[in-house]
């Protein structure tokens, strides 16, 4: 494109210079006109008046039209002809001039010599004056050559400007073409094949494509669309892996809740056979056997139901709505009330307390929380459990206190594990998966849940429900 | 007929808990007649008088079906959608009884026309409560169907 615009620029810059040659040379050729009708003029001044002044003017014209011959740089055969001939008839105008100016000064007073000096004089002013006009006809023929030769190159140079725009809307078509089948076609293609896999049509083929950048472009969006690909596979792999998990536990589950209790029926239901038709034959050593055996036979009915809580928490699916958690502790705290009417207990429950949860599951979280602390006031006098909500680090953590037996801190981070109990089972009965559940729970809310106590002074356990609205700066970081 | 001559037929593949149940029942002073039958088949083979049980034909229904659900051969669940089709056993009353708490035997135990879920216990004490709360409402609260209709 470049180049062609080079050669376009060259060509009109060597035809315009032939335009101002031509030009220059018809200024000249003009300018000899003038001059040699100038010359002509002078010559039949000093004819009539024969002046030194006229002769000197000649000689000075004469002169300057040599200079200008010298000068002049006509082209062309018939110019250069032309030229030759006005040389050489300038050559012998001169000699003709210069011999009737001898004669005219030679001219003596003397009257009987006067008539055929007279006579010279007449012809060679004749002669003179012809061969001037001649010059003169040569002249303007020069003139016209040049003129001719002028509108020539003028014509030359439109036909080098308009051949040289055509030639440029030639280039423009075809770099447009080369563009539109090397670049457009392939970036729609490209754009087509992108859209596809953005709409989750992952078997979308990019195609070989061509060998530049489009191209390269074009393999490296194929190479990535089957990395995510192989990545989606995986990931599918490992989600039919899970759900053959998940199905797998939910089949041992079922196998649990079935078979494993069955035995146990059978250990407390004939222990309790054995103690009320054989009992007179037992002694009191034997009866406290079968008691125990009753008592493990139930504790671990127990243990499996927890479990099996625990992993129906984390099965079953998730339905949040508005949840009034004040409402819920009131249900629960009256239910506590009735089941062990000897108990007295304080309860302080805040109003405003909904949060977004699954009903069904956050009941379950609740009722652990509230038993716990039910089951750890009581042996404390003036037992006082609070339900309410505090501002934590820009969060809502909602809370569950009471100021009975509380725990170790050093413990703390055994809580929430499953089977894990920081009381013994003489002082405070349960299975140790009631704050197991409530984790559970409260993670299926993408929520967290910590406790603060001290031992024998009660514990409080804070939770939150739901993502923070947005990320909190942490304090102390480097960069913040 | 005597309300007392009208039996119960009790479906449970296992010795332990068939033996448990018939204590829990004799402690609550049900005296009614009990059969006793261990898989699904065996109990619509009684209910319909067929194969083993072919002399029953023209004897009186049970006038309740305590049922469990995991069963060998055929399970309560078909047990109770078999008895639920055929018109002389479609409104015996059926109390399934069962290990399971789980959301889906309960949901299915109902939807497949259970007049109620109990589980079972492993505390043998709550199991006698159990089934003396069954006896009393099942046998003696409710009020059976006219004698033409049960046939």
């Amino acid at each position: 494109m470049l180049a062609a615009v080079g050669v376009i620029a060259s060509a009109v810059w060597s035809t315009y210079a032939e335009v101002e040659d031509a030009r220059r040379q018809r200024r000249d050729a003009s300018d000899l006109a003038r001059r040699l009708t100038s010359l002509k003029l002078v010559t039949f001044e000093y004819a009539l008046i024969r002046q030194e002044r006229a002769l000197a003017q000649y000689r000075e014209i004469s002169n300057r039209i040599d200079g200008m011959f010298a000068a002049s740089r006509f082209q062309g055969p018939a110019q250069q002809e032309i030229v030759a001939r006005l040389r050489s008839g300038r050559t012998l105008a001169n000699q003709i001039f210069d011999e009737l100016a001898a004669a005219f000064q030679g001219e003596t007073p003397n009257r009987a010599d006067l008539e055929p000096s007279r006579n010279f004089e007449a012809q060679l002013l004749s002669r003179l004056s012809i061969l001037q006009q001649d010059n003169l006809s040569d002249v303007f023929r020069l003139t016209d050559l040049t003129t001719e030769q002028s509108n020539a190159a003028q014509q030359r140079l439109l036909v080098v400007i308009l051949s040289g725009l055509a030639l440029i809307a030639l280039i423009t078509l075809g770099v447009s073409w080369l563009i539109h089948r090397d670049v457009l076609v392939p970036v729609a293609r490209l754009q087509q094949a992108a859209q596809q896999v953005a709409a989750g049509n992952w078997t979308t083929e990019f195609g070989a494509g061509g060998s530049d950048e489009i191209g390269q472009l074009t393999r490296d969006l194929g190479r990535m669309t089957q990395a995510l690909r192989d990545a989606l596979a995986r990931v599918e792999r490992s989600n039919q892996e899970l759900a053959a998990l998940n199905r797998e536990l939910e089949a041992f589950s079922y196998s649990v809740s079935h078979d494993l209790r069955a035995p146990l029926r059978s250990m407390d239901g004939f222990s309790l056979a054995l103690l009320e038709d054989y009992g007179v034959r037992l002694d009191d050593e034997g009866k406290d056997f079968l008691r125990r055996i009753r008592a493990a036979s139930q504790r671990m009915g127990h243990l499996i139901d927890d479990m099996l809580s625990l992993s129906q928490v984390t099965r079953s699916e998730l339905r949040p709505e508005p949840v009034d958690l004040g409402e819920m502790a009131r249900g629960i705290a009256e239910a506590l009330g009735q089941r062990n009417e000897g108990r007295k207990v304080h309860w302080q429950i805040d109003d405003r307390l909904t949060v977004r949860a699954d009903q069904a599951l956050i009941h379950i979280a609740m009722q652990n929380l509230l038993d716990n602390a039910w089951k750890f006031t009581s042996r404390t006098p003036e037992a006082t459990i609070r339900v309410g909500m505090r501002e934590q680090d820009g969060r809502q953590a909602y809370f569950v206190a009471d100021n009975g037996a509380g725990f170790d801190m050093a413990y703390a981070d055994k809580l929430f594990d499953a089977f894990q109990r920081l009381h013994h089972a003489g002082d405070f009965p349960g299975t140790g998966i009631g704050l197991a559940i409530v984790q559970r729970v409260l993670q299926r809310h993408d929520g967290a849940v910590w406790a603060e106590a001290a031992q024998g002074k009660g514990a409080t356990f804070f939770f939150t429900i739901g993502q923070p609205e947005h990320e909190h700066r942490r304090p102390g970081h480097p960069a913040g | 007929m005597n309300i007392a001559d009208q039996g119960i037929l009790l479906v449970e593949d296992s010795p332990d808990d068939a033996k448990l149940t018939l204590r829990a029942f004799k402690q609550s002073n049900i005296a009614n007649p009990i059969a006793l039958v261990n898989d699904g088949v065996e109990a619509l083979d009684f209910l319909f008088a067929r194969g083993a049980y072919a002399d029953r034909s023209g004897k009186p229904l049970p006038m309740l079906v305590v049922l469990d659900l995991k069963l060998p051969r055929l399970d309560g669940l078909g047990v109770l959608k078999a008895m639920r089709a055929d018109d002389r056993t479609r409104l015996i009353p059926v109390v399934v009884m069962t290990s399971s708490k789980e959301d889906r035997d309960v949901v299915a135990s109902y939807a497949s026309g259970a007049n109620s879920y109990v589980r079972k216990p492993v505390d043998f004490a709550e199991f006698v409560e159990a089934a003396k709360l069954l006896g009393i409402y099942w046998l003696m609260l409710n009020q059976p169907l006219p004698a033409h209709f049960a046939k």
